[in-house]
């Protein structure tokens, strides 16, 4: 099956969809769009055509530290020591692990900083390898949200909800968007294993009250990459292609009987699922990939289940049309210890991270391939615990922090948004996660206010009823 | 489902059908019937006008209801909203047709209405704009059966309502269903269990008039009944095993869930069963205490049904923020699982399609607000949070009783020794020893520092002089005291004693400390042994200042199990104050005394209920001035720690305070009767042996008593617990106290005064009127039996709700099952044995086409086993099924590494039989849980869920063929076959057939069958070795005696029936 044409999107009639059938939006989207929805006229339609048709999210979950990695504060590094200004606090909650510390002393970073690129972006020394990828970047400084605990924030962040039940992004976009390829999940899920740290849990990668089918599959290192895809010992290709003959046979036999349209796209379902038991092998096996690729990403994406190995796999996956590829790593929870525990979670991510970036771009996918990087929340500029000479850590903040964008219609070369001198607040062009997520689905032609469902009689959505398209990040 | 389906239409062939419902309402709208508002207009209002038009205020900027007929029938500026009758006349219909200027709904609101709903607002205009309460909120009457043209298809009264629709459509129902078919359904449907061909052939032998009836009777008799029925339970009540935030850690509710099995096998009455699980508490004096015994202990644990909502433990989260989440999730279950209602909506503002005021939520919540909870669950200890409710087995309730009795025993015979001694008394205050004679000065001091600060960070320790353990950690200051040098602290900086105050909830002891506080602690730390404070359920023992006043605390999970005393004035401050706790080992907050310089302090008492133990949770030992995420004694100054293993009387303590009360008293002993309480406590050989006694015996019933199960319930606090509107839901943001409430759109057909605590709403549930409990009770039972529910949307009533079907015929059931006294077996039979159940599921041409989905019930619409079904049924039909009612949770298969990946929990699958017991039984982890369920729409427990989708996967697919579970059952089936059938293929495939599709093959069938077995028989043959691996899957040994080959080829044809629409779809 060819790829849908993302051209023929949002259609003005119903004819349209039936006359049709293979354009991009989910239909089950459009079912539940169009009898509330229908367009009079091209009202539907985006601003302009969609620019990514895929998207790797690169989930690093815990909350990485934006004044040690990309937002460089010489101020705070002046201040070192010094109380937290109330009138820069200005009366934001803290959690309960500092908010009952005598003192709030601000920390400087201890990293240094360089300008790198023809942007000139500041990047701390804990990235190098991101440094050199930077002008293909579009880094936002600016990102802020609701929570300040991590299973609020992170549920918040991948689906527009602190209260568990409602679907996560990928969901969203497989509601929407149709299958790419036959063969494979349109929402892939990978993460790091052997990792520690916030726990991580599968309604991030849920349906909620989308149906089923749409909830992410995980792929797996190992023998069974997805669950329940390997044969069982003993029967190989030929067997159970043997019993998919037998059960072709039954379908015809009960359809003939019942003259029921569902038994035969149960029939379809066994038989893609029978493909997928050769296609998802098939991708998730590194192997054939080349020594200079494996080099690339650096010496851990030949060990699988390692973050570098599912960026590389995520590169697979999109190149195979995957619509949606989630990684999530644990870890970057940086309490204490910021100094030597933030340095290794680097070693383990920044090397892949730019390495998805050159591999795509070098393949001609970057273009139409979105990579978000980035937390649930940032951390705070002050010192969780006593801020001594051979360490110290930081907690969770929700006001403001970094992620970085790259392909897909972002501004490569951008450093959007700032913070204050103090790294505490934004200061100019404040990007909320919900305008965050409305952006993302733009970029991939989605107008986030018309990606509904209706669930107990309200139309839900990603963005629930805020979010704005940030048009300064668009290319 | 339109959803479901799309995708395998799309990508598939045959792409029109899925469109088939886009038209929705409108196609049911006959061409020149009279337009109905409530199933033709309001659909429309509500869902693109009510937003801005419709009751919630704030949103409603013009003021304008079309909701309200007067309000859209008045005019403004000269012209109103609606004129009936005059639809050229009405602004209404001028702007919806107007230029995308002025139109509505505004192009920003990204709604649309069609030239068809245009028209049919027109038409609804023109004919008089007639509004009508929305159907669901109208008062419950018993619709009379219509009259039918066909009288010999009815077979209960029911029939004749869906007939009479059949009718009105030009149809005829389908050709009654097989025997075999429906018994396949109901047992399904009843039970959750196929039947066996031995069942299906006795049963088509029965020739009697009550055949089907005494199936039904004999399907409802089983404890497989109530298995399945509470599967469906689970759901609506979220019950899962785990608390389902973050961590995720284990709970042990299946109490619960064991009660739920139970209360529907022993069919229960429904408004019995709600009554118990909302205020079980409430029905009897003294429910819910922790030692209620029988039928009180029964109607607590029902009400666990509350607390099943998801907790969290996660470090720095802020207790009441989750508090105020819980209750909102006791009020939303409520909502839907009872009122078929949405009420999460009003939650942050009016309703924007119901008439539920915002203010209504939480009038609502109050009646869930009020019980001793705390947001967070405990991180350290496994302590079950409160209120919680103690589930001794009969051997640890006689055994307590047993303790308990000793330790009154004991307290008798101390208070004899104090009468019996009299004389020896006298003795001692005519004469007593000077002071200085006295054992070792004070007896019974364990510890004494006097915090001197001469050896920093060392803290010496007058009873141990070489002990070095004692410890300043991080810098403190070294300041006059009281005596000598004193310590000041910086409140993040701790003074550790890990060897000191190690005491249990049975220890008497006393800690004395000279304080100086520089400034009114809004909070402060003064001391503590325990691991950590909000975010770790505090258990331990703890000195605070709150608000400058002074507690004293043992707890063992705040709030609900704890003791804590509070002086009611505040300290003093700048200066050295002496503070001296007393107490007494019995765990009553009685039993301690709190002292501020020697004097007893006027005290209230905050906590009076710890039945626990406070040592859980690597506590460590004795700490000043700091803890764990704790606000710390931050510029405060401590001199003179002492610790004491006993309680001290009166004039210890004012000794401890000036160095000379006790020796005052002894040199001067007629006039002093306190120096009696100092004798008995300190002297007399008697006494002390007969406390120690007593302190041991307690200790043994602590002991027992900590083992004994305990599951969280709800138990009213004894003053109601005020609630707050809150703006935007925000837990911070308190508008106005609210009190208790119910919604009065609802109570307008209820009447009366409104329930004034949980028991009475419980009972509002079911009081006569009452126009949600049983429409939304009887249609959740329509929706166990058939493909779709009389009200498609179970979970919403509103006018935003699904209209019935069958209006009259889901108001009939309602009335009937509540004039049955709530008897839900008898309901169920009823439905089970009706001509609309027993219809087949083939659709005629003519009915396919003018029933489509079959939602006017020309036919049994077909419908797949839900996950529970599919595995049990495998596991059953192979034999391997164990079948024993309730218990704790098991852990059967599941692919490794899936709890480890997302929390670092390790699944330990279980050996033997928790492999195969009923679904209902696998452990339910909520943030990981069970895959292979979950891949059939298994509901994911983590909030209230009425209405199941029924998707189809290539997942599925792979679940049937791969899972270790189903292979295991198809193997041992096939063993079976092998061993039974093996000269006779043609036998056994039939069985196998009849085992799990409940009807003999067709012959086609049979040969595609034979073909299969023959092929496999042959490829495993040709490789006998991969024959044997396939029947090693599983822990069930293969039998031995079969030869590989055969078992593994019959192996794989089960699989294929397995996998076959016949095995997996009702029908």
């Amino acid at each position: 099956m060819t790829p849908p044409s993302f051209d023929a999107r949002w259609l003005a009639t119903r004819r349209d969809v039936l006359a049709r059938a293979t354009l991009g939006l989910g239909a089950a989207a459009l079912a539940e769009l169009l009898p509330g929805a229908r367009a009079a006229g091209g009202d539907l339609r985006p601003q302009r055509p969609p620019r990514a048709k895929r998207i790797v999210f690169l989930f690093q979950s815990g909350g990485p530290s934006q004044v040690d990695l990309f937002d460089p504060k010489p101020e705070l590094n002046a201040r070192h020591g010094e109380e937290l200004p109330d009138s820069v606090r200005r009366g934001q909650r803290l959690t309960g692990m500092s908010g009952n510390q005598s003192s709030l002393p601000l920390a400087g970073s201890p990293f240094r900083f360089e300008r790198h690129g023809e942007c000139g972006a500041w990047m701390s020394e804990l990235v190098p390898h991101t440094a050199q990828v930077v002008d293909r970047l579009c880094f936002v400084r600016s990102v802020h949200t609701e929570a300040i605990n991590h299973d609020p924030a992170i549920t918040f962040f991948l689906t527009g909800s602190e209260i568990a039940g409602r679907p996560s992004m990928g969901a969203w976009l497989g509601y929407g968007l149709c299958s790419a390829n036959r063969d494979l999940p349109a929402f892939c899920v990978l993460i790091s294993q052997e990792k520690s740290g916030q726990p991580l849990y599968a309604r991030l990668w849920g349906a909620g009250f989308l149906p089923a089918e749409h909830q992410g599959v995980q792929l797996r290192a190992g023998s069974d990459p997805v669950l329940y895809l390997g044969d069982p010992p003993g029967i190989d290709r030929a067997r159970r292609g043997a019993m998919l003959d037998g059960l072709r046979a039954l379908a015809a036999i009960q359809h003939e009987r019942e003259g029921d349209g569902a038994i035969l796209s149960r029939l379809a379902q066994y038989e893609l699922a029978f493909r997928m038991q050769t296609s998802v092998p098939e991708v998730t096996d590194l192997s054939g990939e080349p020594g200079e690729v494996f080099e690339l990403y650096g010496p851990d994406s030949q060990r699988p289940g390692t973050y570098a190995a599912n960026c590389l796999l995520a590169r697979r996956l999109v190149e195979r049309d995957v619509r949606f590829v989630q990684l999530f790593h644990q870890g970057w929870d940086q309490h204490a210890a910021l100094r030597p525990d933030l340095a290794q979670q680097c070693r383990e991510t920044d090397q892949a991270s730019a390495a998805l970036v050159v591999d795509l771009e070098r393949r001609g996918l970057l273009d139409d391939t979105l990579v978000v990087w980035g937390g649930e929340f940032g951390r705070t500029n002050y010192s969780q615990g006593k801020l001594t000479p051979d360490g110290f850590g930081r907690d969770h903040h929700p006001r403001c922090f970094t992620m970085w964008m790259a392909g897909g219609g972002v501004r490569a070369g951008l450093t959007y948004g700032s913070t204050d001198e103090l790294g505490y607040n934004v200061a100019s062009d404040p990007v909320h996660v919900y305008d965050l997520q409305a952006t993302i689905l733009h970029l991939l032609g989605i107008d986030h206010e018309l990606l509904t469902y209706k669930y107990q009689g309200r139309r839900f959505r990603l963005t629930d009823v805020h979010g704005e398209v940030v048009p300064g990040l668009l290319a | 489902m339109r959803a479901a389906r799309s995708f395998a239409l799309l990508v598939g062939a045959g792409g029109a059908l899925g469109w088939s419902g886009l038209a929705g309402g409108q196609a049911a709208l006959a061409p020149r019937a009279r337009v109905d508002f409530g199933r033709d207009v309001l659909p429309v209002l509500a869902d693109r006008c009510f937003p801005c038009h419709g009751p919630d205020a704030n949103a409603n900027p013009s003021g304008l209801r079309l909701d309200e007929r007067a309000s859209a029938t008045t005019g403004r500026e000269g012209r109103a909203a609606i004129v009936p009758g005059d639809p050229a006349a009405s602004e209404l219909v001028r702007r919806v047709r107007a230029h995308p200027d002025e139109r509505m709904p505004p192009p920003e609101s990204k709604l649309v209405l069609d030239a068809g709903e245009i028209e049919l607002l027109e038409r609804w205009i023109a004919e008089g704009a007639e509004y009508a309460p929305h159907w669901a909120f109208r008062a419950l009457a018993r619709p009379e059966p219509p009259a039918v043209a066909d009288e010999a298809w009815p077979r209960d009264e029911l029939d004749r309502f869906v007939l009479a629709e059949l009718e009105r459509a030009g149809l005829a129902p389908a050709a009654e269903a097989t025997r075999a078919e429906w018994l396949r359904r109901a047992s399904f449907d009843l039970t959750g269990l196929p039947p066996t061909p031995g069942e299906v052939r006795a049963f088509e032998a029965q020739e009697t008039a009550d055949a089907y009836a005494r199936e039904v009777q004999r399907l409802l008799a089983s404890p497989r009944y109530g298995e399945h029925m509470a599967a469906g339970w689970l759901d609506l009540a979220r019950y899962a095993d785990t608390y389902g935030y973050q961590n995720d850690v284990y709970r042990e509710v299946w109490p619960w869930r064991d009660w739920v099995i139970e209360a529907f096998n022993r069919n229960m009455p429904y408004d019995e069963f709600v009554t118990w699980q909302l205020a079980g508490d409430l029905l009897a004096d003294g429910v819910g205490a922790p030692g209620a015994p029988g039928a009180a202990r029964e109607q607590g644990l029902a009400t666990a049904f509350n607390r099943l909502h998801r907790q969290t433990n996660e470090g720095g989260s802020v207790d009441e923020e989750f508090r105020v989440e819980y209750v909102s999730d006791r009020v939303h279950t409520f909502g839907m699982a009872f009122l078929g209602l949405t009420l999460e909506c009003a939650r942050c503002h009016d309703h924007k399609f119901d008439p539920i005021a915002q203010r209504e939520y939480y009038a609502l919540s109050g009646y869930f607000a009020s019980i001793d909870e705390s947001g967070l669950y405990s991180h350290f200890t496994s302590a079950t949070p409160t209120p919680a409710l103690d589930l001794p087995t009969p051997e640890q309730e006689a055994k307590l009783a047993r303790l308990d009795a000793r330790v009154r025993e004991l307290e008798a015979e101390i208070a004899g020794i104090e009468t019996s001694s009299a004389a020896f008394v006298e003795r001692f205050l005519e004469d007593p020893p000077p002071f200085d004679e006295m054992a070792d000065e004070m007896a019974d001091e364990q510890d004494r520092f006097p915090l001197d600060g001469d050896a920093l960070p060392r803290l010496a320790n007058l009873r141990a002089p070489g002990a070095v353990d004692a410890k300043a950690e991080g810098p403190v200051q070294r300041v006059p005291g009281r005596f000598g040098g004193a310590l000041e602290l910086t409140g993040d900086d701790p003074l550790l004693f890990p060897k000191t105050g190690h005491f249990a909830r049975s220890d008497p002891f006393t800690l004395s400390l000279w304080v100086w506080l520089p400034e009114r602690y809004e909070r402060a730390v003064i001391l503590h042994r325990s691991r950590a404070w909000t975010d770790a359920g505090s258990q331990g023992y703890q000195w605070l200042v709150e608000e400058g006043r002074w507690s004293a605390a043992l707890i063992h999970f705040w709030p609900g199990d704890a003791l804590c005393v509070q002086t009611t004035d505040e300290l003093p401050r700048e200066r050295w104050v002496h503070l001296c706790a007393t107490y007494d080992g019995s765990s009553r907050a009685a039993g301690l005394a709190l002292h501020v310089d020697g004097v007893r302090a006027r005290a209230e008492v905050v906590r009076d209920a710890l039945t626990r133990g406070i040592q859980g949770g690597d506590p460590g030992g004795l700490t000043l001035g700091e803890r764990f995420r704790d606000r710390g004694l931050r510029g405060g100054r401590v001199d003179e720690l002492r610790v004491f293993g006993r309680e001290l009387g009166s004039l210890e303590v004012a000794q401890l305070f000036d160095g000379r009360a006790l020796a005052d008293a002894l040199a001067r002993p007629a006039g002093e009767p306190a120096l009696r309480d100092y004798y008995f406590s300190a002297v007399d050989e008697a006494h002390r042996g007969a406390r120690r006694r007593l302190a041991k015996a307690r200790a043994e019933r602590d002991e027992l008593h900590d083992r004994v199960r305990q599951i969280m319930t709800m138990r009213e606090l004894p003053a109601p617990r005020p609630v707050h509107l809150l703006q935007r839901g925000r837990y911070d943001a308190r508008v106005e106290e609210v009190a208790r409430g119910v919604p009065a759109v609802v109570h307008a057909a209820v009447g009366g005064p409104a329930p004034r605590d949980r028991l009475e709403l419980a009972r509002w549930l079911f009081q006569p009127g009452q126009p949600l409990t049983a429409r939304v009770a009887v249609n959740r039972l329509w929706q166990q039996l058939f493909a779709r529910a009389l009200v498609e949307t179970s979970e919403n009533f509103g006018r935003q709700g699904t209209p019935p079907s069958h209006p009259a015929l889901l108001d009939h059931l309602a009335c009937e099952y509540a004039a049955s006294g709530w008897d839900t077996k008898a309901l169920l039979a009823r439905i089970v044995l009706s001509a609309t159940y027993r219809q087949g599921s083939r659709a005629s041409e003519r009915a396919r086409e003018a029933d489509p989905d079959g939602r006017r019930l020309s036919r049994y619409a077909p419908r797949r086993l839900s996950a529970e079904m599919l595995r049990d049924a495998a596991l059953f039909a192979s034999g391997l099924l164990v079948e024993r009612v309730g218990g704790p949770s098991v852990r059967p298969y599941q692919p490794p590494g899936l709890w480890e990946e997302k929390s670092g929990l390790a699944y330990v699958q279980d050996t033997g039989e928790g492999l195969w017991r009923r679904s209902l039984y696998t452990i339910w982890k909520r943030t990981s849980p069970p895959p292979a369920m979950m891949l059939f729409d298994a509901a994911k427990r983590d909030v209230c869920v009425a209405r199941r989708q029924a998707t189809s996967t290539p997942l599925q697919a792979l679940v049937i063929w791969n899972d270790p579970q189903l292979v295991e059952a198809a193997r041992v089936l096939g063993e079976r076959l092998a061993r039974e059938f093996g000269g006779s293929p043609r036998a056994g495939l039939e069985e196998a057939f009849r085992a799990l599709c409940t009807r003999a093959p067709a012959p086609e069938e049979l040969a595609v069958l034979e073909g299969l077995l023959d092929a496999e028989r042959a490829s495993f043959d040709a490789e006998p070795g991969a024959a044997r691996e396939l029947v090693e899957v599983g822990e069930r040994a293969p039998d031995a005696e079969l030869p590989p080959v055969e078992v593994a080829a019959w192996t794989v044809v089960v699989q294929g029936i397995l996998s076959h629409d016949a095995a997996l779809v009702r029908r």
